[in-house]
């Protein structure tokens, strides 16, 4: 890795040794005719290997847009105006299509939110993660075949549906298919991009369960993509938090969930209802994510904030800044706590 | 206002089958088999249920979108099946109105906030004089929080956020004054962090103007945020009834208590317990006469597959259909 500038010096490192991915000063921008957009902005984050990386946030804030950016599928209007992505020693920016091709699948692959879309609905499950196979190994259709039926068990789907055609198959079935195709060539990181949201709650956990069963057998890495909090808290090692193109907080999931240190991730917190916590009264956050065409000054959050610094907040960018080892937080705050500013 | 402590809205062993593939082939799908609901003045009673369990249909045959099979929707004691007259129908929706999931097909483009919110004021007469209207229309926005007012009324749905766009389809809804608000999944397709308000604000129209809310969710946590009563259902069939509170702190169908563990919940821990369920919800074309949850119930004994068991009631406030508990 070279030429890390100072901000990205003090980003957030996953554990120690060298991470499997590593995103620094990532931005995106989307040109549209309202103006440009800058929907993912200076984002730095580490995923190592066997690790899950949860990044959750309302929709526009640019957490799709990360993983649309890292497996290199955003098409114009978007495009990486900026930043490193390493995989491994590998620079994902710098691949040709044909790297690209050999490195998808092989060594990273993706879970859509859409199973209905992801898959090919004129070809049974069966032919489609054979394609897969066939595409990148130089095996007979027999074997791939055979593999294929393996990877079905492993998710959880009956042999004798290999030959069902997605319309076939429940939307949770359809779901396993897409992370049996996922699997097939043994990538070392899986993103996935709200794999469960289209789920019932009984199926996504039994999905869930069984990804992180698959997680821990086959040793891969995660990056999970979500609006869901709670979901993410249960399931992910570590979360980062996004606002508006920005990454607010990220650390270790339980630190996150009981010492949230950025206004916006407590606030968060306190937008949904749970079922076993206090039934106290929930507020919401007022207002509205904002328009990336003419992003706030300073803090992105300031205009919902209750506890913005007057005079600071709509002035001043907040940068991460570490709050205990392994989190981070981007908010004025922290500096007034250590009454340092 | 009248009695609280008699239904206003009530639905009587409502059923809805629909026939698929043709009416040869003879398959239907029991959407909703016998399901009992009364709605109170000042109370929200929520319906909650994964996709498919048959909740919108119920809501769309209380709204009368939809025909019931067989079954009774009494309102103020009433029977109003009997009469599908424009009159009729008219007058029932001036006091039952439905808020749908979906405020960005809900709300016409073309149309202001102020063409949507005057239409109901015309078409059932409360205002008959532009003057009226633009009062009303404000009190209206006022209602639902979209102030200041004039800055509002002129726009178009493309300039509003979702959460913007399902207040005014609140609005739109309370323009008539109903006495019953059937809101399907009305804040499901809203960003997280504006969901609450939405659903606060529907609260505060509980508790001011004493409407009668059904609140149809598959999110059952927000469902005991919002909701008084609770009802489960699982695959055409409701399963069981409580107060919010006393369902997610102990529930008694089985099917509850399945849907209650899958809930994310960091509060209660993290992934630590181990989730076994087998099987999916059954294809509602291939259903038999006995509980619907009988596949992949473990406490399945054999006359759950032969007959549906009757509701049992367990106290003033609760009821489930499981043999579990009498039936």
């Amino acid at each position: 890795m070279s030429a890390i500038s100072p901000s990205a010096a003090k980003t957030p490192e996953s554990t120690s040794g060298q991470p499997l991915l590593s995103v620094r000063n990532l931005e995106v921008e989307y040109r549209t005719k309202r103006g440009r957009v800058k929907a993912v902005d200076h984002v730095s984050f580490d995923i190592s290997t066997n690790e899950v990386l949860g990044l959750a946030g309302e929709s526009g804030c640019g957490k799709s847009t990360i993983a649309h950016a890292v497996t290199r599928i955003l098409k114009p209007p978007a495009y990486i105006t900026g930043g490193q992505i390493m995989f491994k020693s590998t620079d994902i920016l710098g691949m040709s299509d044909d790297e690209l091709r050999a490195f998808r699948w092989e060594h990273l692959s993706i879970v859509f939110q859409s199973a209905m879309n992801a898959l090919n609905p004129v070809l049974s499950v069966g032919a489609q993660i054979i394609d897969a196979i066939q595409a990148h190994m130089p095996v007979s259709k027999d074997e791939a075949r055979a593999r294929a039926l393996e990877l079905l068990d492993v998710v959880g789907i009956h042999s004798n549906r290999v030959d069902s055609y997605p319309h076939q198959l429940s939307g949770g079935m359809r779901q396993r298919a897409v992370i049996a195709i996922a699997l097939a060539l043994n990538p070392e990181m899986i993103i996935m991009d709200e794999p469960t949201t289209a789920l019932d709650v009984v199926v996504q956990k039994q999905i869930i369960q069984e990804i992180r069963q698959l997680k821990d057998k086959f040793g891969f890495s995660i990056l999970f993509i979500t609006h869901d909090l709670s979901l993410l808290v249960e399931f992910s090692d570590r979360i980062g938090i996004m606002y508006a193109g920005e990454l607010a907080e990220i650390g270790p999931s339980r630190e996150i969930f009981d010492n949230p240190q950025h206004p916006y991730t407590v606030r968060l917190m306190n937008s949904f209802p749970t079922i076993s916590g206090p039934r106290i009264e929930l507020k919401g956050i007022p207002g509205s994510p904002p328009d990336l065409v003419t992003p706030p000054s300073g803090c992105r959050f300031h205009p919902r904030c209750d506890v913005a610094i007057a005079g600071r907040c709509q002035e001043e960018h907040p940068e991460l800044q570490q709050t205990s080892p392994r989190h981070f937080a981007a908010c004025h705050l922290i500096d007034e706590r250590k009454g340092n500013s | 206002m009248s009695d609280h402590n008699e239904p206003i809205l009530e639905a009587r062993n409502l059923t809805k089958h629909f026939n698929v593939g043709g009416f040869l082939s003879g398959k239907v799908v029991r959407a909703v088999q016998d399901a009992n609901i009364k709605l109170y003045r000042g109370r929200v009673t929520a319906l909650v249920g994964e996709s498919g369990s048959g909740k919108s249909t119920i809501i769309r045959m209380l709204a009368r979108l939809y025909d019931p099979t067989s079954g009774e929707i009494l309102f103020k004691g009433k029977n109003v099946l009997q009469d599908n007259g424009r009159k009729a129908m008219l007058d029932y929706r001036s006091r039952v109105q439905m808020i749908f999931q979906d405020p960005f097909s809900s709300l016409n483009p073309v149309h202001r906030v102020r063409y949507h919110l005057e239409r109901p004021l015309y078409i059932h007469g409360k205002a008959k004089t532009k003057a009226i209207a633009n009062e009303q229309v404000d009190a209206l926005l006022r209602r639902v929080s979209l102030t200041p007012t004039e800055e509002f009324a002129p726009k178009f749905p493309h300039q509003l956020s979702g959460g913007q766009r399902q207040r005014v389809a609140i609005a739109r809804a309370l323009a008539v004054e109903p006495e019953v608000m059937l809101a399907d999944e009305p804040v499901s397709m809203l960003d997280v962090s504006i969901r609450m308000g939405v659903l606060n604000l529907m609260a505060v129209l509980r508790d001011e103007q004493d409407i009668a809310f059904l609140y149809v969710t598959h999110d059952i946590a927000s469902a005991r945020y919002f909701a008084d009563e609770t009802l489960v259902m699982y695959a055409g069939h409701i399963v069981e009834g409580a107060g919010s509170e006393e369902l997610v702190k102990e529930p008694k169908h089985p099917y509850t208590q399945l849907l209650l563990s899958a809930v994310p919940d960091p509060a209660r821990g993290l992934l630590t317990q181990d989730f076994q369920v087998k099987g999916e919800i059954p294809n509602l074309t291939e259903l038999g006469q006995g509980c619907p949850f009988a596949a992949r119930c473990p406490h399945v004994m054999e006359k759950c597959r032969q007959t549906m068991p009757r509701p049992t009631k367990l106290s003033e406030t609760r009821w489930t259909k499981c043999y579990l508990y009498g039936g």
